[in-house]
């Protein structure tokens, strides 16, 4: 026990013992020579993890990452972005429940104004745009294809009137090339207490924007989008709906994973106050 | 199950479990990662709880078995018949039948006794054999001859007695319920472990409070900042580790049971290697525990005979006529028998019914003339007078086996001094001379220098009676001695002692260099004391006493100087009239004692001695008055043969052969298995810092996690079991007999020098390594390094379905989440890959691992196979199931520590080599552990 509770004065001598110029057990010669090891030691184990952190960087290459297989399939994800659960609650007689929601989607909507798109170029619908570089364009995305919710028309996207849009994304992974004629299907749950229409028309994701070549080749890539306008039946009187959204049409896209929820598909309630 | 680290595992579980419950409350849907870890943690506190049961279970059925091989019977006598009960059924009043050769089973006094002798040596420690009779001679029943005690032994005669005590009740069982009451010391090994546990426990735990309140402070929801505490404290406590001791102690123990020392007490194993001072008895234990002829004088000259254990080799010059006259009296004047039906035994393991010396001489002479019964025979004897104390002599007469000589010889042998007054004559080379004083002079050189080896000494001599005073019809009176028994011809000396075991000088040479102190103790004469001691090197040969130098210098003893004298020999009368400072100072100056004609009580003395000098002391013994000094003693030593029950019982080890020897084969697995756990200990605690570095960054840097607790425990309980086990297999380097015996307080088995060179040198360097393989994996997936930094947030948002990595992808939360398996896994093998290396280097603390071979621990492989092979199996045949948090690693990951486990592996030959150049340098006193 002696050795966990020393006598005071000992605690004393072992902080500084006068007869051996002792600091904490140690005399200064020791203590230099310990901190002077650690010195070299570290620097050099700094030295040699740097060195070996820049031998696997130079593995890497700038464009594409080195592997890609634990994104196969994208996820679809919704604007705008919810800040916890995935729950959009507004009432469309007070505009400040949902000025957070129309900013949202303003700020996310940004690169698909025409001012920005200008210089993409026009792509032929209904086909990959596969290329070869070295330089790679983006096709434009005319933002008047979401309609209702482009905000062009209504720049309060459908929620003054109590018909709220809710843009839904498909996650950019690079090279991805889909098969068929893929599509974002998004039923409610309840089909009497409200509708969906999607923009572009059945939800439509055209081919010409894949394949995706990275952040660094493909400058100015616009992500297609889909619009979802939640409209409540005027006969129903409870304003609460669950929406499923997923990708359908097209064979190499899952939509089905038990794990992941946002795996090809996403799923988000609207409640409408009075 | 309780105590050091399982209180802390039970608290890291109860707090997981409160941890969920407040999730639960708040939120009904919360994931179950945290009772999944607390019941594990719990699972492995009760698992490892049962395992060390289980061992300790295991190695006490071995001990019970022991016990068990000689079930006592006694012969009573009930409802006026004979019946054979065990022993234990006796009851007070019982008639019991003892004879020769029965273990006495109660405390009993005697009715009756025909020539009844018992040893009552395990009792009070006196090796003569004591006679009994129903006559009451004493007050104390200790000393009056009709009582026969419990456990001691009838050598011969017959006797009926009325038991008068049994079982705790007896003499020996009291003494025995003495030896339970001195107080059971807690083993140096206990000791050891406790130490380590604090000290890892204490880092566990500041480290642990230390990061919650950093992670409080840093806005870290508090349960959030409790699962870390959980997960910083399953990060440092070794969980695997107290079960891998166990283990490593009951492979040592079994291996000691192989070379005859029987461990009862697990932790045992360890204190004999710490042992300083070694108490050993000398009878049986350093000698034979029988009597041998050692030397002749004959021809005026001394002669030495073979003592060694199988006495074949006699190889003395028999060529004189004089050799022949006194092997025929050696011979003849032996009232010794082998007892019948051993033909096919070796001589020397043969059974004689007679005492002892004359046991000797009936060996000596059957293995050099051949079949002595035989000779007798040939040499019919006509009349004998026995050796009694007051004449001191043993006389007979026999018919020659020469048929034309028809005299009659006498024979007769006993004290020197007296067979020598009786002879008038002396042979010199087989011719009769008269006995002047040149001769008698000689005479008295020899006796004495024989003396002095203290060797019981004998004189033979011999007189053909003349064959017309003492014709063939002769009627021989051994009443009335109507022969002559004067004026005899003097034939020789012949001087016996119980010799040393052969293998127990080297065994002392051994403990000397091992800077073990052997003291001898024994109930024996100064003397012989001394003797043994100098022929065993208990005392070297060039030493002396202070007695040696006052007899040199021709000075009194009070004038030398005692600092001269390295040797004592101390009797018990002398330490009667000791104080406990002059008993320290004896002990502390002298490094050679001898302890002679010592009582059991002083042993106790003894050894509390030289406790009080810091010394880890072993004693030896095998009488029940010897429980109370075993008791004391750090590791009481039993015999296994000649001990008794008692002594066992107190003892926590027993040597199977009786053998000194076996004892120095036990410091040396002793000393092995301290080193060995030091390695296996430096080995576990070197990942600490691996697995406790990933939380502590997680927390301040924000990376994602890099290793989940769940994984650890693969790595504490998986991968590290069978190599750190593998290390108990490690042989023992160069120098483990050659270095001092560690310090019982100063040496510890984690030093500071252990925790820092695992902790800070091998420990960042495998944190490094398996934060390459981390970083790595997220690189290559499309999160490079510096983007990973406080990415944590929104790392772990299950909200956040698009994250974008370097590239411009964008991941789900639960790709995110795979990717962080992928991580933990690659983490992992990363731990794992340098543990290899750790492993390696740890097979030595000294010496460079290809003088110690790669090669010669197979078990250190089968450890290697062992960690790749479970690493593969969670990694590709688990690697689905999510719990586990494994995923299926790329093949080229595995090898990308691989550069730091060698950079590992070449630093630390790096160290032992600077250790080999300086010793004592400040790289020596830093560095090694």
């Amino acid at each position: 026990r002696e050795s966990f509770q020393p006598e005071p004065g000992e605690w004393k001598r072992f902080i500084y013992n006068p007869t051996s110029g002792e600091f904490l057990g140690r005399t200064a010669k020791s203590w230099g020579l310990i901190l002077l090891f650690y010195l070299v030691f570290y620097g050099f184990l700094a030295a040699l993890f740097t060195f070996t952190m820049w031998v696997m960087l130079q593995t890497l290459n700038d464009e594409v990452p080195k592997y890609r297989d634990q994104i196969p399939s994208p996820g679809l994800m919704v604007f705008p972005k919810p800040l916890s659960a995935l729950e959009y609650t507004f009432s469309a007689s007070d505009p400040s429940s949902y000025r957070g929601y129309i900013e949202d989607l303003r700020k996310f909507l940004k690169p698909y104004t025409l001012e920005e798109q200008k210089n993409l170029t026009v792509c032929p619908d209904g086909i990959l745009s596969e290329q070869k570089g070295p330089v790679y364009v983006a096709c434009q995305f005319p933002i008047f294809l979401l309609q209702a919710c482009s905000g062009m028309s209504d720049p309060d996207f459908g929620y003054s009137q109590g018909s709220p849009c809710v843009l839904v994304k498909m996650n950019r992974i690079i090279g991805l090339k889909p098969e068929g004629t893929p599509r974002i299907e998004c039923i409610p749950k309840d089909e009497n207490v409200a509708s969906i229409s999607t923009y572009p028309n059945n939800g439509i994701i055209d081919l010409k924007y894949f394949p995706y070549y990275g952040k660094k080749l493909h400058v100015g890539y616009l992500q297609p989008l889909v619009a979802a306008q939640v409209i409540f039946s005027a006969n129903s009187t409870k304003k609460e709906v669950t929406v499923e959204c997923k990708i359908d049409g097209s064979p190499n896209l899952k939509n089905q994973d038990d794990r992941d929820k946002f795996l090809g598909r996403v799923a988000f309630k609207i409640i409408a106050r009075a | 199950m309780v105590g050091g680290f399982s209180i802390l595992l039970w608290v890291g579980a109860v707090l997981c479990w409160i941890a969920f419950g407040i999730q639960y409350v708040s939120n009904p849907s919360a994931s179950l990662d945290s009772v999944y870890l607390g019941t594990v943690l719990a699972v492995v506190v009760i698992l490892t709880g049962i395992f060390a049961y289980y061992q300790e279970a295991k190695s006490t059925n071995i001990m019970a078995s022991f016990c068990k091989m000689i079930p006592q019977q006694a012969v009573v006598i009930r409802d006026s018949e004979k019946k054979v009960i065990p022993a234990e059924q006796l009851v007070v009043g019982d008639i019991v039948e003892i004879k020769g050769g029965d273990q006495i089973p109660a405390d009993i006094r005697l009715l009756s006794a025909q020539g009844c002798k018992v040893d009552n040596s395990s009792l009070t420690g006196e090796s003569e054999p004591q006679s009994r009779s129903s006559e009451f001679t004493h007050e104390n029943p200790l000393e009056t001859k009709n009582i026969t005690f419990y456990s001691t032994t009838c050598l011969e005669g017959t006797a009926t007695g009325m038991v008068i005590n049994t079982g705790d009740r007896t003499i020996i069982g009291r003494i025995a319920s003495l030896a339970s009451g001195v107080g059971n010391e807690k083993t140096p090994i206990a000791i050891e472990i406790e130490h380590f546990v604090h000290i890892v426990a204490g880092v566990a735990v500041s480290v642990g409070i230390l990061f919650f309140i950093i992670a409080v402070c840093m806005k870290y929801h508090v349960l959030d900042a409790i699962i870390f505490l959980i997960a910083i404290i399953v990060a440092n406590v070794p969980e695997g580790l107290l079960a891998t001791v166990t283990v490593a102690l009951s492979l040592t123990a079994k291996r000691m049971a192989k070379k005859n020392c029987l461990v009862k007490n697990l932790e045992a194993v360890e204190t004999l290697g710490s042992t300083s001072i070694i108490c050993s008895d000398k009878t049986g234990t350093l000698t034979q525990n029988r009597m041998t002829v050692a030397h002749l004088w004959f021809d005026n000259q001394i002669f030495v005979a073979d003592t060694s254990e199988d006495n074949l080799n006699q190889g003395f010059d028999q060529s004189s006529g004089t050799w022949t006259s006194l092997s025929k009296i050696i011979a003849l004047c032996n009232r010794a028998e082998f007892k019948p039906g051993q033909e096919s035994v070796p001589i020397m393991k043969r059974v004689v019914v007679g005492d002892a010396s004359e046991t000797a001489l009936l060996k000596f002479s059957e293995v050099i003339l051949g079949d002595v019964m035989e000779i007798r025979k040939r040499n019919h004897k006509v009349v004998e007078i026995p050796f009694n104390s007051t004449n001191k002599f043993q006389l007979s007469i026999h018919q020659t086996e020469d048929p034309n000589d028809k005299r009659f010889l006498l024979v007769m042998k006993g004290a020197p001094e007296r067979i020598l007054e009786k002879c008038s004559t002396i042979m010199i080379n087989g011719k009769e001379q008269p006995l002047d004083k040149s001769m008698a002079q000689a005479f008295h050189t020899a006796y004495m220098e024989l003396g002095g080896l203290g060797e019981r000494v004998l004189g033979f001599c011999h007189f053909y009676l003349p064959a017309d005073e003492f014709p063939e019809t002769y009627s021989f009176d051994s009443e009335s001695m109507n022969f002559p028994t004067s004026n005899l011809c003097f034939v020789g000396l012949l001087s016996m002692i119980d010799p040393p075991r052969s293998t127990v000088p080297d065994a002392v040479t051994k403990c000397r260099s091992a800077g073990i102190k052997v003291i001898m103790v024994t109930g024996d004469h100064p003397i012989t004391a001394k003797a043994i001691a100098k022929s065993v090197g208990i005392i070297s040969a060039n030493s002396e006493t202070v007695e040696d130098i006052a007899k040199r210098c021709n000075i009194a003893v009070e004038q030398v100087n005692k600092r001269d004298a390295k040797a004592a020999v101390v009797t018990g009368m002398e330490l009667k009239d000791m104080s406990p400072e002059q008993l320290d100072e004896l002990l502390a100056n002298y490094p050679e004692i001898v302890f002679a004609r010592t009582s059991p009580q002083q042993k106790l003395i003894i050894v509390e001695g030289c406790q009080r000098q810091d010394a880890v002391v072993a004693v030896t013994g095998d009488g029940v008055n010897d429980s109370p000094a075993l008791k004391k003693a750090d590791i009481g030593v039993a015999m296994g043969i000649t001990g008794s029950d008692a002594a066992k019982n107190a003892a926590d080890m027993i040597l199977l052969d009786d053998n000194f020897s076996s004892i120095v084969t036990g410091v040396e697995e002793g000393r092995l298995i301290f080193d060995n756990l030091k390695k296996t200990i430096a080995y576990t605690l070197t990942k600490n810092i691996a697995e406790l570095c990933p939380f502590l960054i997680y927390i301040i840097l924000g990376l994602p996690l890099p290793i989940g607790t769940i994984t650890l425990l693969f790595i504490d309980l998986g991968t590290d079991i069978i190599p750190s086990i593998a290390l108990a297999y490690e042989k023992a380097e160069s120098d483990i007999m050659n270095r001092k015996p560690r310090h019982k307080k100063k040496d510890r088995l984690v030093n500071q020098q252990l925790a820092v060179y695992s902790y800070l040198h091998i420990g960042l360097m495998q944190a490094l390594g398996a934060f390459l393989v981390y970083f790595t994996v997220y690189a290559q997936q499309g999160f490079r390094p510096t983007s990973l930094f406080h990415l944590r947030i929104a790392w772990d948002s299950d909200h956040l379905n698009d994250l974008e990595d370097n590239y411009g992808q964008e991941w789900t939360s639960y790709q995110r989440q795979y990717l962080e398996w992928t991580g933990y896994t690659a983490f992992f093998v990363g731990i794992m890959v340098q543990q290899i290396a750790d492993l390696i280097i740890r097979k030595t603390r000294k010496n460079s691992i290809f003088k110690q071979g790669l090669f010669r621990n197979k078990v250190i492989w089968v450890g290697i196979a062992s960690q790749i092979i479970v690493a593969l199996l969670l990694s590709y045949g688990l690697g689905s199931i999510t719990a586990l948090n494994f995923t299926m690693l790329k093949a080229q990951y595995w090898f990308v520590a691989v550069p730091h486990a060698i950079l590992i592996w070449v630093y630390d030959e790096m160290r032992k080599l600077f250790i080999r150049l300086y010793p004592g340098s400040w790289w020596d006193k830093n560095m090694y552990y």
